[in-house]
């Protein structure tokens, strides 16, 4: 039997909390009266440190503590919630993620000045809050709960929650021990443990309901109150029983509690609290690893599948032929529920740009608002974790060269606050993110200038537009006149041009001066498996992916030899650039009497791609190229064929962008 | 990695159990693995909690398990000494000591009675 690691376990369950928290804090402070936001905040701090506690990381629990309480005092209403507070916080949480993840480190020096700024913008709150008026007469309520089973390894730990209930007031906790099983049947991870509870308290019962805030979801609570007219729970003779010495007999403890007499009859407030715990119980938790390992396996079992076709195809024996075509759908569908099951939606990417864009607010002294839209985009997961770089250069750029300073763009008739807004949709086989802002656009003279300085083109160049703005993608080009520490380095985008053209992805800029850039990351939605389009080019086999294939033409050889140093052909009035991809592979072939054009396309752009056969649909499982091939620009990886040969991946973007080039010098040719 | 810096593993000498510093829930499947095979292999355990011992509810629960596993084998498992220290007020703070029967009174605190 195999126990999960409750410390990788904790450490995944408090990174997600601390995500939350972050979230939290920046839309509070969008609007620092948002009460649910507080308690959304609260409840993060306090799960952290409890489940910080549970599982040894004592400096994380004990740093934690000291924001839980500021926040507490926020909820009470003792103190304001403030920007500064907002913003102390939101350091202290960069620093729990260090205590989570290096929690031996050397960490004191920083936790102390961050303590430092915390008490220092609570303390500059205006803290005249009325305090609570005072409570109600006292009420014995009659509590039993029990956690979910998996409560423990998850990171709560029961002792703090019944520490707070004692907290509450005059208290008897009583364990239920019936539930625990014999050793050898223990999971000893798992809470067999339920208690019942008498408290008697002046306070609410959403104090009590707040203990279990953090768990309520996936417990079970009753809670019945019956009213009492003075204290009816004697001191816990437990106190005795803890400081009394070993040595001495029990017996001479004080007298035992006996449960309070009810003043009144009991009142059915019973609150059953378990209505989600089905719903939680129904998600399973996965790590990325297991999920790459069985795409693998998948992966495999395509190719597998991919000969078996072949040979039941060149067979005459139908039932092996109707196997092969149960065994094509079976994996077919397979591979689609694997493709899903690895589909994430952009909203956990999208999610950490608020933050970044917060700081970069700050650092800069501008005011940003970010707007994010289509966050349930859904993409492969290892596309979403390779994006996330290209966008923090992208949007840094933005907030540090894109927007103008408030003054400069209120003397230009624009509101003081810059606008970025990240998005993302689907088309096609293709998620397009977006990012725009309504900055002062990027200046082309300066970008030929700077272009031209550096030999990168020649003086007066011919360029369109796209291709000059392409430029700033190059290695070490940036036209910021300052280097600042958010960027100007020339670095950024030359990671953002290598990320993208790693992913198979294209980049797209627009700008309009004075009004703000734009810039366009399409990218395919996954990189592990795609529907490709099986062609010939002489003896050798490709695979044009087919989310990229718009239409297939034939070629006569009396149509080829028109075209002829045009290379171009007539598409529903408009003209389509092609490539011989003979002449481009260099085959050495002569052309088939019926060659075909392949329409591929990204985004508005087309071009053809002759080749001599196409062959057939075929599910293409990518192999990246080898480390000597991988400067290759034409083919974005390799697959192997249902008879183990193996065909290369037509890279759609670069061929492309290479037709529309061709176009371009053939028309200043005129 | 974190869980490194502290003595994980039980000791055993004779019929005696000796848990870890760190008996918690960071440790509790090792000392399960133990203890369940030293019970399965001896009649009587005697069970030894270190001096100033890190604990938490689960090596409560673990015990009250062992303390079932053993009985229905006519097995016997006592505790060395009666709890003190972070054991008492860990068995306080969770709730064992109200309610006590004899025999978890007997084998928690060493008193054959609870009132």
């Amino acid at each position: 039997m195999s126990f999960p690691d409750p410390i990788a376990v904790f450490r995944t369950e408090a990174a997600e909390l601390l995500e939350q928290v972050e979230a939290g804090l920046l839309d509070l402070n969008v609007n620092l009266g948002d009460k649910d936001q507080i308690d959304a905040v609260f409840r993060g701090l306090h799960t952290l440190k409890g489940s910080g506690a549970m599982f040894g990381f004592e400096a994380l629990a004990a740093f934690t503590h000291h924001c839980e309480t500021a926040f507490d005092r926020v909820r009470k209403g003792e103190v304001p919630a403030t920007q500064a507070l907002v913003t102390a916080v939101l350091d202290a949480k960069d620093h729990m993620r260090a205590l989570v993840e290096t929690p031996s480190g050397d960490h004191e020096a920083r936790s102390e000045y961050l303590l430092a700024s915390l008490r220092q913008a609570v303390e500059g709150s205006d803290g005249n809050a009325s305090p609570a008026a005072a409570g109600p007469a006292l009420t014995l309520y009659k509590i039993r709960f029990s956690l979910p089973q998996n409560a423990m390894a998850n990171g709560t730990n029961p002792l703090p929650l019944l520490d707070e209930l004692r907290e509450l007031g005059e208290c008897r906790i009583v364990a239920d021990r019936s539930g625990i099983p014999s050793l050898d049947q223990l999971f000893p991870t798992d809470l067999h443990l339920s208690w019942s509870v008498e408290l008697l308290t002046a306070q609410p019962r959403s104090a009590i309901e707040d203990v279990f805030i953090f768990v309520m979801d996936e417990m079970e609570l009753e809670i019945a109150a019956e009213q009492a007219s003075a204290p009816a729970v004697t001191p816990a003779p437990v106190e005795a029983v803890a400081s009394t010495p070993s040595a001495q007999p029990v017996s001479e403890a004080p007298a035992p509690v006996q449960p309070p007499a009810p003043a009144t009859a009991p009142v059915p407030a019973v609150v059953p609290v378990d209505a989600k715990s089905s719903k939680a119980s129904e998600n399973v938790r996965v790590p990325a690893e297991k999920l790459d390992e069985l795409m693998d396996r998948v992966g495999e079992l395509v190719i597998a599948q991919s000969r078996l076709s072949q040979l039941a195809g060149g067979s005459g024996d139908l039932q092996l032929r109707a196997v092969s075509e149960d065994v094509e759908r079976l994996s077919g569908e397979l591979r689609d529920t694997m493709m899903v099951l690895r589909m994430v939606p952009v909203a956990h990417l999208f999610g950490r740009f608020r933050r970044l864009v917060h700081d970069l607010a700050h650092e800069t002294g501008k005011t940003i608002e970010l707007v994010t839209e289509g966050e349930t985009t859904e993409v492969d997961k290892s596309v979403i974790e390779r994006l996330a770089d290209p966008l923090v250069h992208l949007v840094r750029n933005s907030c540090d060269h894109g927007l103008e300073p408030p003054e400069e763009r209120i003397a230009a008739g624009k509101d003081g606050a810059g606008h970025i807004s990240l998005s993302a949709r689907q088309q096609a086989g293709e998620v397009i993110i977006t990012i725009k802002d309504d900055g002062r656009g990027i200046n082309k003279e300066r970008v030929r200038a700077k272009a031209e300085s550096s030999g990168l083109i020649q003086p007066n160049a011919s360029l369109t537009d796209q291709e000059l703005y392409q430029l700033i993608f190059q290695p070490g080009f940036s036209t910021a006149q300052t280097v600042t520490n958010l960027s100007g380095r020339g670095v950024g985008m030359d990671v953002v041009k290598r990320t993208i053209d790693a992913l198979r992805g294209t980049i797209n800029v627009a700008s309009h001066p004075g009004k703000g850039s734009e810039i366009s990351l399409a990218i395919p939605l996954t990189l592990a498996i795609i529907d490709g389009l099986l062609v010939r080019v002489g003896s050798g086999r490709y695979v044009i992916p087919l989310s990229a294939v718009e239409e297939c033409l034939e070629l006569s050889i009396e149509e080829d030899m028109r075209s002829r140093g045009r290379s171009f052909i007539s598409l529903r009035d408009s003209l389509v650039p092609f490539i011989r991809l003979r002449d481009l592979f260099r085959t050495g072939t002569k052309p088939d009497p019926f060659q075909k054009v392949v329409v591929i396309s990204t985004g508005s752009e087309r071009v053809g791609l002759v080749v001599d056969q196409i062959i057939g649909d075929h599910q293409t499982v990518i192999k990246a190229m080898s480390k000597l091939h991988h400067d290759v620009a034409t083919f974005s990886g390799a697959t192997i064929l249902g008879d183990g040969d193996v065909a290369l991946i037509l890279d759609v973007g670069h061929l492309v962008a290479e037709g529309q080039q061709q176009e371009a010098h053939l028309r200043a040719a005129g | 990695m974190f869980l490194g810096v502290f003595m994980t593993t039980s000791t055993f000498t004779d019929n005696h159990f000796s848990l870890p510093p760190n008996a918690t829930l960071r440790t509790i499947t090792t000392i399960h693995q133990d203890l369940l095979e030293f019970v399965a292999h001896n009649d009587a355990t005697v069970v030894e909690f270190a001096p100033d011992s890190q604990i938490d509810i689960s090596i409560l629960q673990l015990l009250e398990a062992a303390r079932i596993y053993a009985g229905t084998g006519g097995k016997a498992i006592v505790l060395a000494k009666p709890a003190t220290g972070t054991l008492l007020d860990t068995l306080r703070r969770s709730g064992f000591l109200e309610g006590m029967s004899n025999d978890d009174a007997n084998f928690w605190l060493h008193q054959g009675e609870i009132q």
